[in-house]
């Protein structure tokens, strides 16, 4: 994974994608990478994980070697109109132009989508990254994130807007660059929510097939004897956890897995851990 | 309205609570979305609809469930005069609005649980809120759709007072118009503002209703269900520090999946094999009652707790089990006296 550019990670809300996005930045940064961390929405999961405060649009440095940015689209809009397309004069009305695009992006499909991927797409692009990872968002939406750049090419016919969208089109699809990583549980609806977008996925081969990271697995702890009392019920939900967590490690293509962290208090601690964990899946 | 992150038991939580709450004679009507396969199974809902029906064994229960892809096309178009519904019926655009507008799908669950509230057929109807964005979206929808149909987007495009349709044609001396020309091609724009202006017709009935919604939603009673996870407790920070804003004061935070608390180092001498096991879930328990109590102290909220069951409820005994007495649950808040 420290070869990939790009490391896309999303799951069903409440999976730990942002720890795993977190733990992931971490891995790569003690590896001596440049490595840029992203959020795209303003929850602060990210920003928590990193145990950083809220994160802005300019990439801060958050560890040395890693930095970590949330992708506002009004200013990635504006840095695209005024680095990418070279409008004149866009400082002077560029907050209206700004307000215009998001008003047109409600109704036009796929231009919101393109803004915030575009942005990450050439921060990948850029040397000053060897690596650009990506908390992105929950597999309810990424859909629309993933196809906005095919999206583009068919609702606009020519022009440089359209040779973007397919170079972005094709970044994404390459396996040189791009890997998913889809976070799960071993639960039923984070496990039918990740066998509908792998299955997607494969339709729409708009990225290389993802990586299924299985989180919060139970360490297969039996005991010879079934106390009594507290210790006996402990005994007995564990058990009956790793039944239920069995029958959906099955069903999932499990290509990795992640324990259940026992006690951990915060958001730093947690990704702290699966760094060390991520790092020796590696 | 049970709130929450995605993930954390809504749905579960809903279903206990509506279950108890028509064995103790309420009429309830529980409204879910996508529920897992056992609990639509325990709730008889495998094959339920917007209707709601009458559970079989339950006497005072009915299940109803949300379509997770309503959109509120079917709201704007209801709102619209025939030729205008017709036009926006075959646009392009409603789909791409649809899914990219973020309170759409919000505002199309919350009309639908008005809708039920307002029939004044049940004494309780409980809602399972859809996952949204996140946050209060769901509270939030009736003014972001009045305010979206309300033409701001529109004056937002034009830069100005509203146009007529004929404006539209001539926007050969507006700067941004322009500049979104040149990204986009010519007629984007112009068929993105022709849609806008039809949509703007509907103003007065989505307005209209916005306000019903909105008048239902803060004599709601509102729960919010977490787990003692950070990114879940997180969720239910932001639900109470932004809803009193929008709605009211949620009456109380749920925490699923609770350990027991005389599982925190529980006395005795056990073999290796076992402590192992007590270690993890002692650690854990430890964990969540100091999440639980660290919220309750901060919010002063009243904290209610679910047991972290062995199995998942599987039968409408199983779903009242959850909520049984000592459980915390204000259910005088919801008018119900066991």
């Amino acid at each position: 994974m420290l070869d990939d550019r790009l490391v896309i990670v999303s799951g069903k809300g409440g999976t730990g994608k942002s720890a795993v996005a977190a733990g992931l930045a971490l891995v790569a940064q003690r590896h001596g990478l440049r490595v840029l961390a992203a959020e795209m929405d303003a929850s602060g999961g990210l920003s928590a994980h990193l145990s950083t405060s809220e994160l802005a649009f300019k990439p801060r440095q958050v560890l040395p070697g890693l930095h970590a940015m949330r992708v506002v689209r009004s200013e990635a809009l504006l840095e695209y109109l005024s680095l990418q397309l070279r409008i004149p004069g866009i400082g002077r009305f560029g907050g209206g132009v700004a307000r215009s695009f998001d008003a047109l992006s409600t109704a036009a499909p796929a231009i919101r989508e393109i803004i915030t991927i575009g942005k990450l797409l050439w921060e990948v692009k850029q040397d000053r990254w060897d690596m650009v990872v990506l908390d992105a968002p929950p597999t309810g939406q990424l859909g629309s994130y993933l196809r906005a750049p095919r999206s583009i090419t068919e609702l606009v016919p020519t022009g440089r807007i359209r040779e973007q969208a397919e170079w972005m089109a094709g970044t994404l699809v390459d396996p040189e660059i791009t890997r998913l990583v889809l976070v799960t549980l071993p639960e039923e609806l984070p496990t039918s929510e990740t066998m509908e977008t792998i299955g997607w996925l494969e339709v729409e081969q708009i990225t290389p097939p993802p990586l299924v990271l299985v989180n919060r697995v139970l360490p297969p702890l039996t005991v010879a004897k079934r106390p009594q009392g507290v210790a006996g019920e402990m005994v007995e939900l564990h058990s009956a956890q790793l039944t239920e967590q069995k029958t959906w490690l099955e069903t999932l293509p499990g290509d990795l897995t992640l324990p259940y962290l026992f006690g951990l208090f915060t958001p730093g601690e947690v990704s702290a851990h699966l760094s060390d964990l991520l790092e020796h899946l590696d | 309205m049970i709130a929450g992150a995605g993930g954390v038991g809504k749905t579960t939580v809903a279903a206990a609570v509506a279950v108890r709450a028509a064995r103790s004679g309420a009429r309830t009507l529980v409204v879910t979305v996508d529920p897992a396969r056992r609990l639509a199974a325990a709730l008889k809902i495998q094959d339920l609809s917007d209707e709601p029906k009458p559970h079989p064994d339950e006497p005072n229960l009915w299940a109803a469930q949300l379509d997770s892809s309503a959109s509120w096309r079917a709201v704007a178009e209801r709102h619209a005069d025939p030729e205008v519904a017709h036009r926006l019926a075959t646009n392009e655009f409603f789909q791409a609005a649809a899914d990219h507008f973020p309170a759409s799908q919000s505002y199309a669950a919350a009309d639908q649980a008005a809708t039920y509230v307002q029939a004044r057929a049940w004494d309780l109807v409980v809602v399972d809120t859809p996952p949204s964005g996140g946050g209060t979206d769901f509270f939030t929808a009736p003014a972001q759709m009045a305010d979206l149909v309300g033409g701001r987007l529109l004056r937002w495009i034009t830069g100005g007072p509203l146009p007529g349709r004929r404006f539209l044609y001539n926007r050969a001396g507006r700067p941004v118009l322009k500049i979104a020309d040149a990204v986009l091609g010519s007629d984007l724009l112009q068929r993105v503002s022709e849609f806008l202006l039809d949509l703007r017709t509907t103003y007065d009935g989505v307005a209209r209703r916005g306000r019903e919604i909105e008048r239902v939603m803060r004599e709601a009673v509102i729960f919010v269900v977490t787990t003692a996870d950070p990114a879940p407790m997180h969720e239910a920070v932001r639900f109470y520090r932004d809803l009193p804003g929008v709605a009211s004061t949620p009456d109380a935070v749920i925490f699923n999946r609770s350990l027991p608390e005389e599982w925190i180092n529980p006395d005795g001498d056990f073999p290796p094999d076992v402590r192992q096991i007590v270690e993890l879930w002692s650690a854990e328990t430890a964990r969540q009652k100091d999440f639980r109590e660290s919220f309750s102290s901060r919010y002063g909220a009243t904290v209610a707790s679910i047991p972290w069951t062995s199995r998942p409820p599987t039968s409408l005994d199983d779903l009242a089990n959850l909520v049984r007495n000592g459980s915390g649950i204000p259910w005088d808040a919801l008018g119900i006296s066991l």
